[in-house]
């Protein structure tokens, strides 16, 4: 029997997420960013259960306590690592040490907080990925491509995507992903040729004419306007914004396709059709107009580019997405669920 | 009759039913499910835009309710009330206040907040973070920027008698380490986290004139005074930390810009700060703050296009310091 294609919807609007938005703000403020984690749960909580699938909405039921001390967590690492590094201290090669020792358990910990806390028609999603496989694919996979001078980056993402992926269930039922990392290659290639590219055009389009401008004056026995410097700056300000507008985006929709179109769930097929123009625009008007607003079409933006970005995924799905059924709480790994519960927390990925 | 799905909590199944209230009781009836609950036993989720609500009941069900409109017409028939958080997101007055007061909040924060801040924390700071950060940007800059200095062993001991003989405004004399260096920097003078105050060749000679030498040390003394230097570290790290909250979710490269900005504006109000302390500083010791606006007019002499760069400078325009010190200067002479 064949079943027709789910579209994901997102049934939000910038209005409503507004208020969400400012008063949340306003608290986090208030009580000196302690809020922010309850604003976090609630920022999830509208975007979860505005979102669609099959005429029913996803839900987020995560603790705000956990994702406090999850941040109080983050926080003291960010403090110890900036303080020893400006103090230029030999204890930062122990604070790094410790860092890169926590990194892979947190985030592993950091998945299993968010998907054990996402739940679709009352069915959780779980993640199972093991410490061990954490520490290989976060941890020495970055040793590898920091000392093969990024040529393994590809790679490791393709890794750290099926991690992910191949780790993730629903109810009962796994995840599983597909992508090679020659795919990924191919689309780090393209990244690589755009980035030159632009960099050759502004390269010789702005800097460079400063650069002369500057040579000229000096030649001419006259000081350098520390004005020419200025503008050297902002033109490379703004080209720096120019390509994260025009290349992030194209290499994000790019890969965000890839990824999806490679993951099934059960037996059921995803698909992902962004398009890189489409984001492109989306994103650059939303960088004019938050300019414009100074920031008050943030909350505006957020939910136009979630809504794009959630709305070009489908289900085709395989037979019934009734047939889920919710991991069954004595037999899974619930030992790990239970201590997920305990012990985990979430950090930002 | 209110139209909602059903979920078991333990497969993804829907069930289609009617929610109905009787006396204290829910009712929820379908095909495939029918109970009722007393509805002191059911949760009802808080109304977030117009996604739709649950209801759920202590084993992990639910109904999930998309007719909102409906199910306040059911919650209106319970004791049930919405959270303080869910109404204050909800209406329009209240939103539009907390606007204002976030506008209101920042910009006391921005003008008041930080810098009081910042120097209440540069003023707590240990002693040895001051001396930490001084003996690593020196080891910095010995060497590449900073060369060893060409005054004369005799004559650098006569100024740094002097310095030591100033009398500071609150009692006292200066503390600090004198340090002499030359350099390609141009004529000047900077102070170090630890109070170290570092004096350039081409300064002095300049200036060449040792009453107007002072009135540059005075100033240094200001920044001395109120820790300055770790003052604008803080300063810098908490409006860095904020712009990337605000605004990080859509760039952190955004998030720049202003923080350069702040970072001027802030480093302009320490300046004038040295200026003043520095001008009673001299006055103390029997000299005019006009004094060290004939340094800065020395200064603009020999550096005209550095005086015009507007927001971005870390120093305020030098007209606008010369006119503040001869007003300064005249107000000495009226005593």
């Amino acid at each position: 029997m064949d079943h027709a294609p789910e579209q994901l919807r997102f049934t939000g609007t910038g209005p409503e997420y507004f208020g969400i938005w400012i008063v949340n703000l306003l608290l986090t403020i208030v009580t000196l960013g302690i809020y922010s984690s309850w604003a976090k749960v609630r920022r999830l909580q509208f975007f979860y259960r505005h979102t669609e699938l099959a005429g029913s909405s996803f839900d987020f039921h995560g603790n705000a306590v956990k994702i406090f001390i999850g941040r109080l967590i983050a926080l003291s690492m960010l403090i110890a690592y900036n303080v020893t590094v400006r103090l230029h201290s030999p204890l930062v090669i122990v604070v790094l040490i410790l860092l890169a020792i926590a990194m892979p358990w947190l985030l592993r910990n950091s998945l299993r907080f968010r998907l054990y806390n996402s739940s679709w028609r009352g069915t959780r999603f779980h993640f199972r990925g093991s410490s061990s496989s954490a520490y290989r694919v976060f941890l020495l996979n970055s040793f590898l491509t920091l000392i093969t001078i990024y040529i393994l980056a590809p790679f490791a993402h393709q890794r750290m995507k099926a991690y992910q992926h191949n780790n993730s269930w629903f109810g009962r039922s796994p995840f599983s992903f597909r992508a090679r990392a020659g795919q990924f290659y191919l689309l780090y290639l393209m990244l690589l040729g755009a980035i030159i590219v632009f960099a050759l055009v502004v390269g010789f389009a702005g800097i460079g004419g400063t650069f002369v401008a500057m040579a000229q004056m000096k030649s001419g026995g006259h000081h350098v306007d520390p004005r020419a410097f200025i503008t050297t700056l902002l033109i490379l300000y703004g080209a720096l914004i120019l390509a994260g507008i025009l290349i992030g985006p194209t290499f994000h929709a790019l890969m965000t396709n890839l990824i999806w179109n490679n993951t099934r769930l059960g037996e059921h097929r995803i698909e992902c059709k962004m398009s890189p123009l489409s984001l492109m625009w989306i994103s650059f008007s939303n960088f004019v107009l938050v300019i414009v607003t100074l920031g008050l079409f943030i909350p505006f933006a957020v939910v136009r580019a979630t809504k794009y970005q959630i709305e070009c995924m489908r289900v085709l799905p395989a037979s019934d997405l009734q047939e889920f059924a919710a991991a069954d709480p004595e037999a899974v790994g619930t030992v790990g669920e239970e201590a997920a519960t305990a012990f985990d927390f979430d950090i930002a990925l | 009759m209110l139209r909602a799905n059903y979920f078991d909590g333990s497969s993804t199944r829907v069930h289609a039913v009617d929610l109905s209230m009787v006396s204290d009781d829910l009712v929820v009836r379908g095909e495939t499910v029918d109970f009722k609950i007393s509805f002191d036993q059911v949760q009802v989720d808080e109304r977030l835009g117009r996604a739709a609500r649950r209801l759920r009941f202590k084993d992990g069900a639910f109904c999930e309710v998309s007719d909102l409109a409906g199910l306040d017409g059911l919650l209106a028939m319970t004791s049930h009330q919405d959270g303080r958080i869910d109404r204050m997101q909800r209406r329009l007055p209240i939103v539009l206040i907390s606007y204002v007061a976030l506008v209101a909040l920042t910009i006391a924060a921005y003008r008041w907040g930080v810098p009081w801040a910042a120097a209440e924390g540069a003023r707590r700071l240990p002693m040895s973070v001051g001396r930490t950060l001084t003996t690593q940007e020196l080891k910095i800059l010995d060497g590449r920027i900073l060369l060893p200095s060409k005054i004369s062993a005799q004559r650098q001991k006569a100024l740094t008698a002097q310095f030591m003989a100033l009398q500071l405004p609150g009692g006292g004399v200066p503390d600090s380490k004198l340090l002499f260096r030359g350099s390609s920097l141009g004529a000047n003078a900077f102070t170090l986290p630890d109070g170290t105050i570092i004096v350039l060749d081409d300064l002095i000679a300049a200036i060449n004139n040792d009453q107007q030498i002072m009135a540059v040390l005075s100033h240094e003394l200001g920044h001395v005074h109120g820790r300055h230097g770790l003052q604008l570290l803080l300063q810098s790290s908490i409006v860095g930390a904020f712009w990337a909250f605000y605004i990080g979710d859509i760039s952190q490269l955004l998030a720049a810009a202003p923080v350069a900005l702040a970072q001027a504006k802030y480093s302009q109000d320490l300046e004038r700060q040295a200026d003043d302390y520095g001008a009673a500083l001299l006055r103390g010791n029997g000299m005019s703050p006009q004094l060290l606006a004939d340094v800065l007019k020395k200064l603009v002499a020999l550096h005209p296009e550095a005086s015009k760069i507007g927001y971005l400078s870390s120093h305020p325009s030098t007209d606008e310091r010369m006119r503040h010190l001869h007003l300064l200067a005249a107000h000495t002479s009226d005593k």
